[in-house]
């Protein structure tokens, strides 16, 4: 393969990731800043960042986490960068609107927003869990946290939706 | 033996926790199984509310840069841009200006093929290439021989080429890429313009053109942004 043939095809390829890839790179860097604005900057600035050292990716079975390791740093850089102000927490809900609703499911509409307000230390590791699929263990590695720091946020995540969405509390054993 | 605690921990944090140890303790403790099911039906409907559709993500929210007003400034870009290229006028380019019609160029060369293809890509195919964009090309323009999403300095961008009348014209619908003005595209054998758009910005370029400020307008004018 000649030099030209090997650049092509190393852009075919990250497109193929980056095609594949983007929606859930989107979805979770919305839910890290819960500003849509934010995610879609933040998505792109990773993407620029992947591609100038894609050559780093030795194994595209890896590219996912290696993709949302770019995202979470790129989100920091941009919270360091643009010192983002704390928002109001019912602005953010009203101004997110358009990405919480779920037609027709009220439900679904009111977890949304209940995942909306939860804090971020809580809404991150489920993120990752619920949507993205990663093992305990594994978000621990990528947030820099002990597995029993993982277990015991996610425990609280959960009782805290439970408790935003008025459900029973969990049953004395 | 797990007790109703441990099990209670375990699976308040790992809904699908399972296995042996786990099987046995829900076997004993009805109350326990509940729980460990309500929890996996609580993470059900987790999982779709974070399922959120990428395109309401991309959407830019209400007044933040859609609407009339915004589809009247950029019609007014297209038309003064005709005058400005038609005149010959040179317009000031400053450093970041210069590389954004460098990389239009090397875009374009590095894929030379793309301008001689002659039969009309199906309209599902440009759909697919447009879609994600929240875009479309209202027909009429010409056909479209070439639409791809290709890589272009790091992002996926659309490309396209349609056969006009006045000559095969290649678009990159750059979304990355924000520019305050027109900058006008002159070199290796093309001539163009990239636009500043609703989203980022739009390079028209083509080769032999007669009036390429005129069929730059065209184009532009042509793309449905969906604002």
């Amino acid at each position: 393969m000649n030099r030209e043939d090997g650049e092509t095809d190393r852009r075919r390829r990250f497109g193929v990731l980056c095609e594949s890839l983007r929606p859930d790179l989107l979805r979770f860097a919305f839910w890290l800043g819960r500003d849509r604005q934010l995610a879609e900057d933040v998505v792109q600035e990773a993407m620029l960042r992947a591609w100038k050292s894609f050559d780093a990716l030795e194994d595209e079975e890896r590219a996912k986490p290696w993709f949302l390791t770019i995202v979470r740093r790129e989100f920091a850089r941009s919270f360091e960068r643009k010192r983002l102000p704390l928002a109001d927490l019912d602005l953010l809900v009203t101004t997110e609107a358009e990405v919480l609703a779920a037609e027709d499911d009220e439900q679904l509409a009111a977890m949304r927003q209940a995942l909306f307000r939860l804090d971020d230390e809580y809404r991150e590791p489920l993120v990752l869990q619920v949507m993205m699929g990663y093992s305990t263990k594994e978000i621990a590695a990528m947030m820099g946290l002990q597995q029993g720091a993982v277990l015991t946020r996610l425990f609280r995540a959960r009782a805290r939706l439970r408790q935003e969405l008025g459900l029973a509390p969990e049953p004395a054993p | 033996m797990m007790n109703c605690l441990d099990f209670r921990r375990q699976v308040g944090a790992e809904p699908a926790a399972g296995g042996p140890e786990f099987d046995a303790h829900r076997r004993e403790c009805a109350a326990c199984a509940r729980h460990q099911d309500e929890l996996r039906a609580l993470d059900g409907l987790i999982a779709r509310a974070l399922a959120v559709d990428p395109a309401r993500i991309r959407r830019p929210a209400a007044g933040a840069g859609g609407g009339p007003a915004t589809r009247r400034r950029y019609f007014a870009i297209a038309a003064s841009i005709v005058v400005g290229l038609s005149v010959g006028l040179v317009l000031l380019v400053s450093a970041p200006r210069a590389s954004i019609a460098r990389e239009v160029v090397d875009h374009v060369v590095h894929e030379p093929g793309t301008m001689n293809l002659l039969v009309p890509v199906a309209a599902g195919a440009l759909a697919g290439v447009l879609d994600p964009e929240g875009t479309r090309l209202r027909p009429g323009i010409g056909d479209v021989t070439f639409a791809a999403r290709c890589v272009h300095q790091g992002h996926v961008v659309p490309h396209l080429v349609v056969r006009m009348p006045e000559g095969a014209v290649t678009v990159l619908l750059l979304r990355h890429r924000e520019i305050d003005e027109p900058v006008q595209i002159a070199e290796q054998g093309l001539e163009g313009v990239v636009f500043p758009a609703p989203r980022g910005s739009i390079a028209i370029v083509g080769q032999g053109l007669k009036d390429p400020a005129r069929v730059a307008q065209k184009v532009f004018e042509a793309v449905d942004w969906g604002v």
